[in-house]
C-alpha cells in the first residue's frame, strides 16, 4: 500500500485548511510557467529565424522576452513560493492555516494582476525597467494580493504552538518581509515618483538583485532546510553555522547587482564588487550545512522530491558562483552585457528556484489533498527534462556569452548557442507541461471527488425517521 | 534566533542598509544632479532632446530595443599622448630627442616629463588625454557614459545585453536619418548577417500614388516591395529615428575627460 | 518514489549551552580575510562616494591631473564664442571699437603689452574715466563685463583678443586669471588711465 495514502490524522485539519489556497496558487502558477517558458522559447527563435515575428508589434522580441520572463517570475515563481511558505509555516506552527479564505482571494487577485501586467507588456505599456515591466494596474494588484497573503501567513506564524524557531523560519520570515519593501520602493521610485536620470537604473538593479537573487534564495533555501532534514532522516547539520550563513547572506547579497561598467560613480560598482567577494562566506557556510546534512544518506531519491532538492541546491551554488565573477571588475566588465549574465539569471530562477519549489510541491500536495499524484512517473520525467534542459540552456548561454565578448560582441558566430538555448527552453517547456498536467488532473480529481460526495449525499436513501408518515 | 521579532530586526537592518545605499543614496546623489559644462567651452550639457526625439525614447521603450542594445559605453583606462606642435628654434635637437622618446600610451606623469624634455629643447607640445577600452577600440564612442548623459531621460533605457552594438553615441557615428529607417525596416540590408529582427510593423507598405512619397525608403532589390508599392515610415518609426540620431556621447566632461578632436559645437539632430 | 515517513526531529534550541556544534574556525578566518580584501578593494577603487569619480579614475587628484588642457585652436574657438557673446556688442566683431561706445582693441597698446594683471582687471572690475588708446582720448564707462565668466572663459577671451586682428600679445592662462581674481576681490572699478598705470604686475 502506498504509504502516502495513509494520511497522518494530526495533519488533516492543517491539510484541509490549505487545500483551496494552494490549489488556487499552484494551478495558476503551473499555467504561467508553461506560458512563460513558451514565450521565452519563441523569443529565442528570433536569433536564428529573425523575420518570423516582424509584422506585428506585439510579437517583437523585447515584448515577448519581457512577458515570458515576468510570467515565469511573477506568474510561477512567486505564487508557488507563497504557497509553499504558507504550507511550511502551517506545518511548523502545527496549526491550521489562519484565515484560509484570504489566501484564496489573494491568489486570484495575484493571477489577475499577472494577467493584466502581461497584457500591458504585449500592448507596449511596459515600464521599461527590467523585471519590473508591469505598469501600475498590474503592480497594484500584485502588491494588494501579497499583503493579503502576508496577513494570513503572519497570523499562522503567530498561532504556533512551539515557540522555538526552526532554520526554515528565519529564511521564510525574512522573505515574507523582504518582498513588500523592495516592490514598493521600486514602484515608488521608478514608476510613481521617478527619480531623475541614471538613479533609475541603480534602483532597478537593486530591485532585480534583491528579488531574483536574494528573495528567491531565501524562499528556496528555507524550503530546502525544511525538507532535507526530513528526507535525510537527520537534523540539520550545525545550526549555528546555518544561522551564520543566513545572517551573512542577507547582509551581503543585497549589495550585489550593480554592473561593473555602469554609468554611475565608481563607488556603486565597487560596493557590488566588495559584496561579491564577501558572498563566498555565506555560500560556503550554507553549502557546508547542506552537504554535511545530506552526505552519506542512504535514501535513494529516484527522481523524487529529494532529488529535486539536491539538484536545486547544487544549481544554487552554481548560480552564486556564476554571480561572483560578474562582480569582479575585469571579468564583469566583459561578461555583463553578454548572455552569460542571462545564463546566471536563468540558473537562479529556472535552475535553483523552480526545481526546489517543484520538488516541494510534489512532496506536499499529496499530503494536502489526501491523494496521490495522478501521473507518478511524470515526477521523474520532469526531473530529467528539467535537468537536461537547464544544463543545455545554461551551458550554451554561458559559453555563448564568453564567446560573444571575445568576438567583440559580434553576434553572428554565436547563433549556434542560441539554437541550443532554444532546445534547452523546449525541454524545460515539456517538463513544465508534465507539472501542469499533474496539477490540473489532481485538481480535477479533487473536484470530481467533491462533486461525487455531494451527489452521494443527495442521492443517499432516506432514513425511515426522515420520512413524514 | 528564537523570536519572530529578532528575525524581523535582523532582516530590517540588512535590507535597510542596502536600501539606504542603493535606493536613497542614488535618489539623492544622482537624482539631484544638474546640467554640467562641456570641458573648455561655455556650453552646458546635456541639452534636452528635441520633441520628436523625446517621444522617440518612448517608441524605443515600447519596441523593447533595450532587450538587445545597450546605451552605456565603458572605459577601461585612460592614457596620454604627447603631440608636438612646434619644433622651435632648434628643430634638429628636437627631432633627435623625439626619436628616442615614446609619445603614446603614457601615464600623465610620463607624458608631462616627456613634454618637459621637448619644451626644454625649444619645442612646443600638447598633451592629449585619450580614453582606452574595448568599446572605444570598437569605435562605438570616444569616452565612457556618465550619469549626466541620462539626465533628461525617463525611463532610462540602459539595456543589459549586447546582441547588437552599443547605441550611446550612435547619433555621431551613424547619423543619417535614412540609414536609420532603412536599418529598422530591413537590418540585413544595411548590415550583412545581422541577427536583428526586421521592425516591419513600424512601416507601412502602400500603393504608390500619383507621385511617390518623399518619405519612401530606398530599398535594395531583395527587400523592396512589389512594383507599384512603396514603404513609408509610420510616425513611430520617424520618432525612433529622431531619437537614435539624438544619441550622442562625444563631448568631454569633467568626470569623463578627453581631448576633443575639434572644439565642441552644440549637437544638432540632422534630418 | 516519495520520501520516507518523515520523522519529527526537534533540534536542540539554538544557543543552548554546551549542546551541539559551534561555528567552525575556518569560517572566521575566511570571513576576516575576505573582509580585508574587500576593504582594500573598496578603498582603492571606490573614490569614496565622490559623485565625480567614475572608473577608471580612483581619486579627485588623479581626475584633475587628467583634465585636458585645451589645444590652441580650441581655446581660440572658446574665446571667440565668448567675445562674440559679450564683448562684440561694444568693441565690434573685429575689435575696431566705435566712437562713443568702446575704444578699439585691435592694435591697442593696452592689449599688446606683456602685462597680465592689467588686462585681466579691466573686464573683471570695469573701467571709468579718461584713457588714451592709439593716440585718441576716450572718456567712457565700462561695466565689469567679465566678472561673471569662468576662469577658463576669461582666459580664452583674453587670449583670443591678444591673438586676433593683428594683435601679438602673450596668451593668458586660466591660472593667471584665478590668481589675479583672488587678489582684487571687492575692488572698485579702475579710475581711468591713472588707475591703469597704478596697477602693479
Amino acid at each position: 500500500m502506498n504509504e502516502n495514502d495513509k494520511i497522518d490524522p494530526a495533519n488533516s485539519a492543517i491539510s484541509v485548511s490549505c487545500r483551496v489556497p494552494l490549489l488556487a496558487l499552484f494551478g495558476g502558477a503551473a499555467l504561467w510557467l508553461v506560458i512563460g517558458l513558451a514565450l521565452v522559447m519563441l523569443a529565442s527563435l528570433n536569433f536564428h529565424m529573425p523575420g518570423m515575428f516582424s509584422d506585428h508589434g506585439w510579437m517583437t522580441y523585447g515584448r515577448m522576452l519581457a512577458a515570458g520572463n515576468d510570467a515565469i517570475l511573477y506568474g510561477f515563481a512567486i505564487p508557488t513560493a507563497l504557497g509553499v511558505m504558507l504550507w511550511i509555516l502551517a506545518s511548523l506552527s502545527d496549526s491550521e492555516l489562519a484565515l484560509p479564505l484570504v489566501p484564496v482571494l489573494a491568489a486570484n487577485v495575484w493571477h489577475l494582476g499577472v494577467l493584466v501586467g502581461i497584457a500591458a507588456i504585449f500592448m507596449g505599456d511596459s515600464t521599461g525597467f527590467q523585471w519590473l515591466e508591469f505598469p501600475r494596474g498590474g503592480s497594484v494588484l500584485l502588491f494588494a494580493a501579497y499583503m493579503l497573503m502576508g496577513i494570513s501567513a503572519m497570523a499562522t506564524f503567530g498561532a504556533r504552538r512551539k515557540r522555538a524557531l526552526q532554520p526554515a523560519h528565519w529564511f521564510l520570515l525574512a522573505a515574507l518581509f523582504w518582498f513588500p519593501w523592495i516592490y514598493t520602493s521600486a514602484n515608488v521610485f521608478l514608476v510613481a515618483w521617478p527619480v531623475r536620470g541614471v538613479g533609475q537604473a541603480v534602483i532597478d538593479w537593486w530591485f532585480s538583485n534583491n528579488l531574483i537573487f536574494v528573495w528567491l534564495t531565501l524562499v528556496g533555501l528555507g524550503t530546502v532546510f525544511y525538507y532535507v532534514p526530513k528526507f535525510a532522516g537527520r537534523p540539520l547539520h550545525n545550526q549555528p553555522l546555518a544561522l551564520f550563513g543566513f545572517v551573512t547572506f542577507i547582509l551581503i547579497s543585497t549589495w550585489c547587482g550593480i554592473p561593473q561598467g555602469a554609468p554611475v560613480p565608481a563607488w556603486f560598482p565597487a560596493a557590488s564588487t566588495t559584496a561579491s567577494i564577501l558572498l563566498i562566506v555565506p555560500v560556503l557556510s550554507l553549502l557546508a550545512v547542506f552537504v554535511k546534512t545530506v552526505c552519506g544518506v542512504q535514501t535513494q531519491c529516484k527522481g523524487g522530491p529529494f532529488c529535486y532538492m539536491k539538484f536545486g541546491t547544487t544549481a544554487f551554488i552554481v548560480s552564486a558562483l556564476m554571480l561572483i565573477p560578474l562582480g569582479c571588475p575585469r571579468f564583469g566588465v566583459l561578461a555583463q552585457f553578454t548572455e552569460y549574465a542571462q545564463a546566471q539569471s536563468y540558473m537562479q530562477i529556472l535552475g535553483f528556484f523552480s526545481i526546489v519549489i517543484c520538488g516541494a510541491v510534489y512532496e506536499l500536495m499529496p499530503r494536502v489533498m489526501g491523494m496521490d499524484w495522478p501521473f507518478q512517473k511524470f515526477v521523474r520525467f520532469q526531473h530529467w527534462l528539467f535537468m537536461g534542459g537547464l544544463a543545455i540552456l545554461v551551458i550554451s548561454l554561458a559559453i555563448g556569452g564568453v564567446e560573444q565578448e571575445m568576438n567583440n560582441y559580434n553576434f553572428t558566430s554565436g547563433v549556434i548557442f542560441m539554437k541550443f538555448a532554444t532546445l534547452g527552453f523546449l525541454l524545460l517547456l515539456l517538463g513544465s507541461l508534465l507539472f501542469a498536467a499533474n496539477i490540473f488532473v489532481m485538481t480535477l480529481k479533487w473536484k470530481l471527488g467533491l462533486a461525487k460526495a455531494f451527489i452521494a449525499v443527495i442521492k443517499r436513501p432516506l432514513d425511515a425517521s426522515e420520512v413524514k408518515s | 534566533m528564537n523570536s519572530g521579532c529578532r528575525i524581523f530586526l535582523v532582516s530590517f537592518v540588512a535590507l535597510g542598509l542596502s536600501w539606504g545605499g542603493f535606493v536613497i543614496a542614488p535618489a539623492i546623489q544622482l537624482g539631484t544632479q544638474k546640467q554640467t559644462a562641456v570641458l573648455n567651452s561655455s556650453l552646458t550639457y546635456p541639452e534636452q532632446r528635441p520633441g520628436e526625439a523625446t517621444m522617440g525614447l518612448q517608441v524605443y521603450r515600447r519596441s523593447g530595443c533595450a532587450a538587445c542594445h545597450t546605451t552605456q559605453l565603458q572605459q577601461d583606462g585612460v592614457e596620454c599622448e604627447v603631440i608636438v606642435t612646434g619644433m622651435g628654434k632648434t628643430p634638429v635637437a628636437v627631432s633627435n630627442l623625439l626619436s628616442s622618446l615614446n609619445l603614446t600610451g603614457l601615464s600623465k606623469d610620463d607624458a608631462q616629463s616627456a613634454s618637459d624634455q621637448i619644451t626644454a629643447k625649444g619645442g612646443k607640445t600638447e598633451i592629449h588625454i585619450v580614453p582606452t577600452g574595448g568599446d572605444i577600440a570598437r569605435g562605438w564612442g570616444s569616452r565612457r557614459s556618465v550619469s549626466e548623459d541620462f539626465l533628461w531621460d525617463y525611463p532610462v533605457q540602459l539595456g543589459s545585453v549586447r546582441m547588437g552594438p552599443d547605441l550611446a553615441d550612435v547619433g555621431s557615428r551613424l547619423g543619417s536619418y535614412s540609414w536609420q529607417l532603412l536599418h529598422l525596416y530591413a537590418p540585413q540590408a544595411t548590415t550583412k548577417d545581422s541577427t536583428m529582427p526586421p521592425f516591419r510593423y513600424l512601416f507601412v507598405v502602400q500603393k504608390v500614388g500619383d507621385v511617390p512619397s518623399p518619405d519612401a525608403l530606398q530599398l535594395p532589390a531583395e527587400f523592396a516591395p512589389p512594383s507599384g508599392y512603396e514603404v513609408v515610415p509610420t510616425m513611430a518609426a520617424e520618432k525612433l529615428a529622431a531619437y537614435l540620431l539624438s544619441l550622442h556621447a562625444n563631448v568631454p566632461l569633467h568626470d569623463a575627460p578627453f581631448t576633443a578632436a575639434a572644439p565642441p559645437e552644440p549637437t544638432k539632430a540632422k534630418k | 518514489m516519495m520520501s520516507n515517513d518523515p520523522k519529527e526531529h526537534t533540534p536542540a534550541p539554538a544557543g543552548s549551552p554546551g549542546n551541539g556544534p559551534a561555528l567552525p574556525v575556518w569560517i572566521f578566518s575566511l570571513t576576516l580575510v575576505l573582509l580585508f580584501l574587500g576593504g582594500v578593494y573598496f578603498d582603492e577603487s571606490s573614490g569614496w562616494f565622490n559623485a565625480q569619480i567614475y572608473k577608471p579614475y580612483t581619486d579627485a587628484d588623479q581626475l584633475e591631473a587628467y583634465q585636458p588642457v585645451s589645444g590652441a585652436a580650441a581655446i581660440l574657438a572658446q574665446g571667440k564664442h565668448t567675445y562674440d557673446t559679450i564683448c562684440a556688442a561694444c568693441h565690434g566683431p573685429d575689435g575696431t571699437g566705435k566712437p562713443g561706445q568702446a575704444p578699439p582693441l585691435a592694435g591697442s597698446e593696452w592689449v599688446n603689452d606683456h602685462a597680465h594683471t592689467r588686462l585681466i582687471e579691466i573686464p573683471q572690475l570695469g573701467l571709468n574715466g579718461q584713457v588714451t588708446v592709439k593716440g585718441q582720448s576716450w572718456s567712457l564707462s565700462m561695466a565689469p563685463m567679465g566678472a561673471g565668466l569662468s576662469d577658463s572663459d576669461m582666459a580664452a577671451v583674453l587670449t583670443y583678443v591678444r591673438s586676433s586682428w593683428g594683435n601679438k600679445g602673450d596668451d593668458v592662462s586660466a591660472d593667471d586669471v584665478k590668481a589675479v581674481r583672488g587678489t582684487i576681490a571687492g575692488h572698485p572699478a579702475i579710475a581711468g588711465e591713472t588707475g591703469l598705470k597704478a596697477i602693479k604686475e
